[in-house]
């Protein structure tokens, strides 16, 4: 008896819970079709934010700068993380504490701390060298700085995953380095390789403060821009690409749900 | 490496090959780390100790006046504005830390209730908002929170807030929107932790009697500390250092140490104090890993927390 309200009771808490996580994301959805010029309350249906965005060139370059941040922030992550994760594999019984340190200070530095002081190193160094105009290159830098460990660290626990034999193995059917790394580790850690792009350009899409402080005049991305837009004073128009962009998150969660569905786990 | 003489033997040479190995594939990453992110943080260091300059840049000589300015004292003497900064961050942190605890262990819990099938989906559930930008989400909860709104208008029906005034910006905003933030960060170790979760441990309590509450306390609570504990730093960490949404939620009142330092990068324009709070933001950062770790030892029963 005693149990089942508990459990009553959790139940209710759950979607209560729920309903916390997704009323201020559904509100932006609603609001992104509302045909008055008001955040307080919903008067018709209407489209006419969604047909104003596709005339505005700074949304759409934003959206530009976005996704050619995250998609080349996340290849240069990948190659230079896979790497790393792979020395730290084939290295594990050495004392690598430095490397470990090295690794772990990106994802416990604060945000704000990562960008402010590659800010002021980046501004400083184009002083002196006229390097590192800030842009979407700095931008690039920055991202892929933050996105290597978390590369490093999947590939890492997948090569600890696996037998260690098959490495002899393939050594000793004297595959040469070239041939052990195309048909042997690519295709066994593909798995890992995908979900660390996906990782990274979720991150990368994801981050705000670091890209704030790295970027340049002309290099905002989506999110710079709604904040831009929101310091101005709020515009429905960001209710409408805000709803886009949680519609292409939906779209991701559903894909990964689908995804993590096919392979038995 | 000379060859004269002595051949060097298999052995050395194997650990050579090997060496060379390890430079080829751990160079470059720890190479970009270091350069882009070991070096800044070192220089942000060392601007911390400089003089502030006509455009807000730093300039020699070295002096100790960023730490002053950050602790208040100015031209016009002392004044407690930046104490106060200092406090409401840790104040902030130490409520939105608690209430997220509040909320997740329940639904940690509850999710490890459900059938094996549907967990996923459910951990998806509470995951997918946290995947959306942090600024659409706080601009979500500032549709929310304003003047006009039902939120608002109930909070005014009952009192709690002055007229017209809406919800935000206030620091109860800011607190809002950090647990809202942060949930998902302590759900998923919890949720790991309740998932490990040794249950004849718990019908060992029941079988001698205990009461509900001592079972959840003595059965139940050590062996998901471990969770916690990575849960907590998960969530405080971050939450000391958050720029977005005391910017967004918080106003001119509701400021904190994030804001502060940034602050003086863009608008005020003082480096130095900025840099200077970035060190306390590390020191913070690094005493709560370190507390943590040394937390997580002792009463983790050896079982180390993540990270």
């Amino acid at each position: 008896m005693r149990k089942r309200t508990l459990h009553r009771g959790l139940t209710a808490f759950w979607w209560l819970t729920l309903t916390f996580l997704y009323l201020p994301l559904a509100v932006v959805v609603l609001y992104s079709f509302n045909s008055a010029n008001s955040s307080a309350n919903f008067v018709s249906f209407s489209l006419r934010w969604y047909h104003r965005l596709l005339g505005n060139e700074a949304i759409l370059s934003a959206f530009g700068n976005s996704l050619v941040l995250a998609i080349s922030s996340s290849l240069i992550a990948l190659v230079v993380g896979c790497v790393f994760g792979y020395g730290m594999y084939r290295h594990r019984h050495r004392k690598l504490g430095w490397l470990i340190v090295l690794i772990y200070l990106p994802i416990v530095l604060p945000d704000i701390v990562f960008g402010i002081s590659e800010m002021a190193f980046f501004v400083q160094i184009h002083e002196w060298t006229g390097l590192l105009q800030p842009g979407l290159g700095t931008m690039i830098i920055a991202h892929v700085t933050f996105q290597i460990p978390f590369v490093a660290l999947i590939v890492y626990s997948r090569f600890v995953g696996l037998d260690p034999t098959l490495f002899e193995a393939a050594k000793d059917l004297y595959a040469t380095p070239v041939k052990r790394v195309v048909h042997f580790m690519l295709p066994t850690i593909k798995p890992a390789l995908i979900s660390a792009f996906f990782l990274s350009f979720t991150l990368s899409v994801d981050d705000f403060v670091i890209s704030f402080f790295t970027a340049g005049p002309e290099s905002a991305t989506l999110p710079i821009y709604i904040w831009g837009a929101i310091k101005k004073g709020v515009s429905p128009e960001i209710n409408a690409i805000a709803a886009l962009m949680i519609a292409a998150v939906a779209l991701a969660a559903i894909l990964s749900l689908a995804f993590s569905r096919r392979r038995p786990t | 490496m000379s060859y004269s003489g002595v051949m060097p033997s298999a052995r050395s040479r194997a650990m050579v090959r090997e060496t060379r190995h390890l430079l080829f594939t751990v160079t470059p990453g720890a190479f970009w780390i270091f350069i882009f992110l070991v070096l800044p943080s070192a220089y942000l260091m060392g601007v911390a100790f400089m003089t502030n300059g006509p455009y807000g840049l730093p300039q020699m000589p070295l002096s100790l006046d960023s730490f002053e300015r950050l602790a208040g004292f100015g031209f016009l003497g002392w004044s407690p504005g930046n104490l106060y900064t200092l406090l409401r961050s840790l104040w902030q942190t130490l409520v939105s830390t608690a209430l997220v605890v509040v909320v997740a262990y329940p639904i940690a819990y509850y999710i490890t209730t459900c059938r094996e099938k549907w967990r996923p989906l459910l951990l998806l559930a509470v995951v997918v908002p946290s995947w959306t930008n942090q600024v659409i989400r706080t601009f979500g909860w500032m549709n929310l929170l304003a003047p006009g709104t039902p939120l608002s208008g109930l909070a005014e029906s009952l009192g709690l807030v002055a007229p017209n005034m809406g919800l935000y910006p206030s620091n109860f905003a800011v607190t809002l929107g950090l647990v809202y933030n942060f949930l998902p960060f302590m759900v998923l170790p919890l949720y790991g932790a309740f998932e490990k979760l040794d249950t004849a441990q718990v019908e060992a309590a029941q079988d001698l009697y205990a009461s509900p509450m001592r079972a959840f306390w003595h059965a139940v609570f050590p062996q998901t500390l471990p969770g916690l504990l990575a849960g907590i730093v998960l969530v405080a960490i971050p939450a000391f250092g958050m720029y977005v949404i005391p910017e967004l939620l918080g106003g001119g009142k509701g400021m904190m140490l994030g804001n502060l330092v940034a602050n003086q990068f863009a608008g005020a324009s003082n480096w130095p104090l900025g840099a200077a709070g970035a060190i306390l933001m590390l020191l913070a950062t690094f005493l709560g890993l370190y507390v943590m770790r040394r937390l997580g030892k002792r009463l983790g029963g050896g079982e180390e927390v993540v990270i």
